[in-house]
């Protein structure tokens, strides 16, 4: 018999499946096979259509037949979503059952009954399938060594959505925990293609680490909608080319439209709806809609019944909906990882390219869609950056550790900065943390007699639990994703989905809104359930979410820099485009790539200053904060700032000449703690930092604690603390937390440190054409909530008095 | 600092921003829901607040005796959170109390917190009388005018599309209600069944806490 030698698979149990399906084995799944064979860590890089789900279980399953009724767990597999862990579920049966192969697998999940659970525990299947939440949990359980002694494999699927958050952070603790207790476990990642791999390989691999890696030679035909249309000069809702994007979606079978709020995709599909005259079946699907109407629109979409989805990052990950042929994608695409994503939803078949229209809903965007483009040809995708671990999920899986028994914390200590994202957790902040979940931390001992684990007295090193009651609080307390306060919407007996407490508290009886496609009008509400009916109303209002904003990417914002200044592609734009680059190169100045435009120009009675950045809009809040604050020195008598993803601009009533003089480095030292103070955000992050480290419970068992309570009780903690002790280790993890994902420290260090050569300072008589989108966007707030809140009173009651005619004598 | 005027069964009232009520008239200030060493009591169910409630609490009193310089101090109810509260009540605590009550007559109502325990050197009563005002934690069936606590009372102000919770005192015909002077305690809104069938819907006299003002709605 002739043994192909090049390709090992041949002689896989799954060899016979493939031929039966005229498949052959892609060359990323001989290379996995063999590395992992030889005990490699790999991570595989490859793209939707190429076979990735199966490219994990080639080793598995080969491992499984050749040991033979292999008794316990075997393999696990996780993925970042649930229903994405049912569908590779669907995926894993066919081979195994076609094949009547000898090999048990299960879901477990959030979704997962107890009983199904239970019985899990009693006898494993070789392969679970699971999220990192429910792993977390296994983890804490008494038994969790046994369980998984005889792990042989574990899976992350997608592990691009795992590398910069906080849910990265607490599966990385928990793969140590499984290498700790089976010392020969493999790990294999599997990407969707990545700038830069090797940080997923440091994050993922131990053993002999490689990087497998498949790149789709068929790139994808992305081009901007031709509007006839004028395309506003400010907003985001598309609202000018609807006539067109209908046209588009009549022209294909099935559309995916992907907007980047939900308020957007609440808007786009009443706008459609409105002037859907054939009748085509138009859907929407958002993260707040109720979990069955979600699946209908997802079984629809699969099975072809609908001609349109308009949906949010919600469609973005995994699941194969074969039939889609166009994604729209309405507004910035924010990122070219995000937008290759989406556009990746059409067309699942390597051979043909998908095909997406871009439709820019202001004039930046269209230079940033075009931009996109450009790179998306170049390959040139976005780096996704490691963050260092969060103190907060530390404590939380100190506190799990406890749950499954006894511990020796410098055992822990070493496991945990085995993590890569905990490589430099310094044993200080560590044993911080362990007095954290023991009484609080708190420097008075106040609590001695109330602790939650303790030290053992024959040895100071190992904690226990004071109760097996405390398990149960873990238990309710897991995970990473803390949600705003959110409230039930009912139609009728119907639950329709979640809406923000904070919306709704701003409407009253009889208020109409739009939700889940439909009009509907406010009644009541009672115990957390908001009641509403059908409306006919026109004018109605769209829940607004907060943290909807997608900040943009630093590649992109490059590549929009690039492209602004290459003048000789201006007559290839639309004409409007073109007409308003070249009369701002008239009046002022297109910076090149690595300048800094200032603008500016008085007007009405004050003065205006315009910095275009290009930094994203977390980089320029902060930076428009800082200016604020420097302008006040200078005695300019600033009155506010607005920041786009592009630019920044602050009005004043002095003119501020030292503009150059401010913009350097130390206007963010000097001012940066002050920002996180006032703005609130490290109050804010305090909240999801207390309940993540479960400080505080998310809920109490038997009492269901409203999102608003634990908010406000978060905040009283906060202001208590922050007086009190400083230093408290909660607080700086809040710090830390705001400095790495809120505010881009980074990122605008980077700018500021070489900004002052740069700058190109502009002195106009008045507002440039450039400066137009942002000058429109000075409608917001810029008040701190404490600010706000006197504000109203303050005006409130003055109104009152007015009506009571009593001003004059106050 | 600023008061707002308030008349309550016609006598002159100032409501303070730290949530205390003088009573002018009579050099009484009255404070109410202290719920002191809460924090301790939530750290027995493992809810580790930070332990500074008391101190700051205490703190927040001396502030305002030193500066009104009442000769009466009334408490009307829920000075302690629970039984463990006096744990948190340390030494120099009680001796800067005792301290306090040299110059001013210490007047502590029992809650539904505080009825069953004790503090040496301090008497509770279930209510207490002056003209005809009543001082009693939870009000109850009287011809009197009652100044009561209990409710930590929170008003909900929508306004100009956006929508705040305050705290504040509030009062009706008869019944005044004061906030909670304490710190890590939370509130109700007083359109809640449980106040409106105390105070009524209507004709309410609404006053928000504001940072350092009370408001009149």
């Amino acid at each position: 018999m002739y043994i192909n030698k090049s390709n090992p698979l041949l002689l896989h149990p799954l060899n016979k499946w493939m031929k039966k399906k005229k498949w052959s084995w892609f060359p990323h799944q001989i290379e996995t096979f063999r590395h992992v064979r030889t005990g490699s860590d790999v991570v595989v890089f490859a793209p939707t259509g190429a076979g990735k789900t199966l490219t994990g279980f080639i080793n598995p399953i080969d491992d499984l037949i050749k040991l033979k009724k292999f008794k316990g767990l075997h393999t696990l597999y996780i993925s970042p979503l649930k229903s994405l862990a049912n569908d590779i579920v669907r995926n894993l049966e066919k081979p195994i059952k076609e094949l009547d192969l000898n090999i048990s697998f299960q879901v477990r999940t959030g979704d997962t009954t107890p009983y199904k659970k239970q019985k899990q525990k009693q006898k494993p299947p070789n392969i679970l399938i699971t999220t990192p939440e429910s792993l977390a949990l296994l983890n804490s359980y008494e038994n969790a060594k046994e369980f998984f002694h005889n792990l042989k494999y574990i899976i992350i699927d997608e592990i691009h959505t795992f590398l910069d958050n906080k849910r990265a952070d607490l599966l990385s603790l928990n793969i140590e925990r499984l290498q700790t207790f089976s010392p020969n476990l493999q790990r294999i990642g599997l990407s969707a293609t990545l700038k830069n791999k090797q940080d997923a390989k440091k994050w993922l691999c131990r053993k002999k680490p490689k990087i497998v890696s498949y790149e789709n030679s068929v790139l994808p035909k992305i081009k901007i909608l031709e509007s006839k249309e004028r395309i506003p000069w400010s907003g985001h809702m598309a609202t000018y080319s609807i006539n067109e994007i209908y046209k588009e979606i009549m022209k294909s079978k099935l559309t995916i439209i992907f907007v980047n709020t939900r308020a957007q995709a609440e808007y786009m599909f009443k706008n459609l709806w409105l002037i859907n005259k054939k009748k085509l079946k138009i859907a929407v699907h958002h993260g707040s809609l109720e979990k069955n109407l979600r699946l209908k629109v997802e079984n629809n979409l699969s099975k072809g019944l609908v001609d349109c989805v308009v949906a949010t990052s919600s469609l973005e990950l995994g699941l194969d909906y074969g039939d889609v042929e166009k994604i729209i994608q309405i507004g910035a695409p924010k990122g070219i990882n995000r937008l290759l994503q989406r556009v990746g939803r059409s067309n699942h078949n390597l051979n043909t390219p998908s095909k997406a229209i871009l439709v820019p809903t202001n004039r930046f965007e269209f230079i940033e869609a075009k931009a996109a483009i450009e790179e998306i040809k170049k390959n040139n995708l976005d780096k996704i950056d490691l963050k260092e671990g969060s103190f907060d999920v530390v404590a939380q899986h100190i506190f799990a550790t406890a749950c499954a028994g006894q511990f020796d914390i410098n055992d822990l200590y070493k496991e945990i900065i085995k993590a890569y994202p905990y490589k430099k957790l310094k044993l200080n902040d560590f044993r911080q943390l362990i007095n954290l979940i023991q009484d609080g931390g708190y420097v008075l001992k106040n609590y001695d007699q109330f602790k939650r684990i303790f030290q053992l007295r024959e040895n100071k090193n190992i904690y226990k639990l004071v109760n097996r009651r405390e398990t149960r609080k873990y238990r309710m307390n897991v995970g990473t994703i803390i949600e705003n306060p959110m409230l039930k919407i009912k139609l009728g007996t119907k639950t329709l989905g979640n809406i923000e407490e904070v919306f709704i508290q701003n409407l009253s009886q009889g208020d109409s809104f739009i939700f889940a496609g439909q009009v509907l009008e406010f009644q009541s509400m009672k115990n957390n359930l908001v009641q509403v009916k059908r409306s006919k109303s026109l004018i109605s209002k769209i829940p607004s979410y907060s943290g909807g904003r997608m900040p943009l990417s630093t590649n992109l914002a490059n590549s929009v820099r690039t492209l602004l200044a290459k003048s000789n592609m201006w007559d290839s734009y639309p004409e409007q485009i073109t007409a308003w680059l070249k009369r701002q190169k008239n009046i002022s100045n297109i910076p090149k790539k690595d300048e800094y435009l200032v603008e500016q120009f008085p007007r009405k009675k004050n003065f205006y200053t315009v910095i275009y950045t290009f930094a994203g809009w977390h980089a320029n809040q902060t930076l428009g904060f800082l200016l604020l604050r420097g302008f006040k020195e200078f005695n300019y008598k600033p009155l506010g700032f607005v920041a786009n993803d592009y630019a920044i601009v602050l009005w004043s009533l002095k003119e501020a000449k030292e503009i150059k003089t401010i913009l350097h480095l130390g206007l963010l030292d000097k001012h940066l703690d002050n920002y996180l103070e006032e703005t609130s955000i490290v109050k804010r992050l305090f909240r999801d930092n207390a309940i993540i480290s479960c400080l505080i419970e998310r809920r109490l068992p038997g009492m269901e604690k409203t999102g608003k309570q634990v908010l406000f009780s978060s905040d009283l903690i906060y202001t208590v603390l922050k007086k009190n002790e400083p230093d408290h280790i909660l607080l700086k993890s809040s710090y830390e937390d705001a400095k790495k994902n809120m505010i881009d420290y980074d990122r605008l260090r980077e700018i500021l440190k070489k900004i002052d050569k740069k700058i190109i300072l502009k002195r106009l008589k008045s507002i440039s054409p450039l400066a137009v989108p942002i000058i429109l966007e000075i409608n917001r707030e810029n008040l701190s909530k404490k600010e706000t809140d006197e504000y109203i009173l303050e005006d409130l009651e003055n109104e009152i008095l007015k009506e009571a005619n009593v001003l004059s004598i106050n | 600092m600023y008061y707002q005027l308030i008349n309550f069964g016609n006598e002159e009232f100032h409501a303070y921003p730290d949530k205390s009520l003088y009573w002018k008239r009579l050099n009484t200030l009255i404070v109410s829901d202290l719920h002191i060493g809460k924090s301790i009591s939530y750290a027995k169910n493992k809810q580790f607040l930070p332990p500074y409630d008391t101190k700051e609490i205490l703190n927040k009193i001396f502030v305002s005796l030193d500066k009104i310089k009442p000769s009466n101090l009334i408490i009307v109810g829920d000075l302690l959170h629970d039984v463990f509260s006096t744990l948190s009540l340390k030494y120099q605590d009680h001796k800067n109390l005792i301290q306090y009550m040299k110059n001013t007559d210490f007047i502590w109502i029992k809650g539904n917190h505080d009825e069953n325990i004790q503090i040496e050197g301090f008497k509770n009563l279930t209510n207490y009388k002056i003209d005809k005002f009543l001082f009693t934690h939870i009000p109850i069936e009287t011809s009197l005018f009652q100044i009561c606590g209990h409710y930590h009372p929170k008003v909900k102000i929508s306004h100009r599309g956006k929508t705040i919770f305050k705290t504040c005192f509030v009062h009706n015909e008869k019944i005044f209600i004061l906030p909670s002077f304490g710190i890590l305690t939370g509130g109700l809104d007083i359109h809640s069944k449980q106040i409106s069938d105390v105070l009524g819907k209507n004709n309410l006299s609404i006053y928000p806490v504001g940072q350092d003002k009370v408001y009149k709605l």
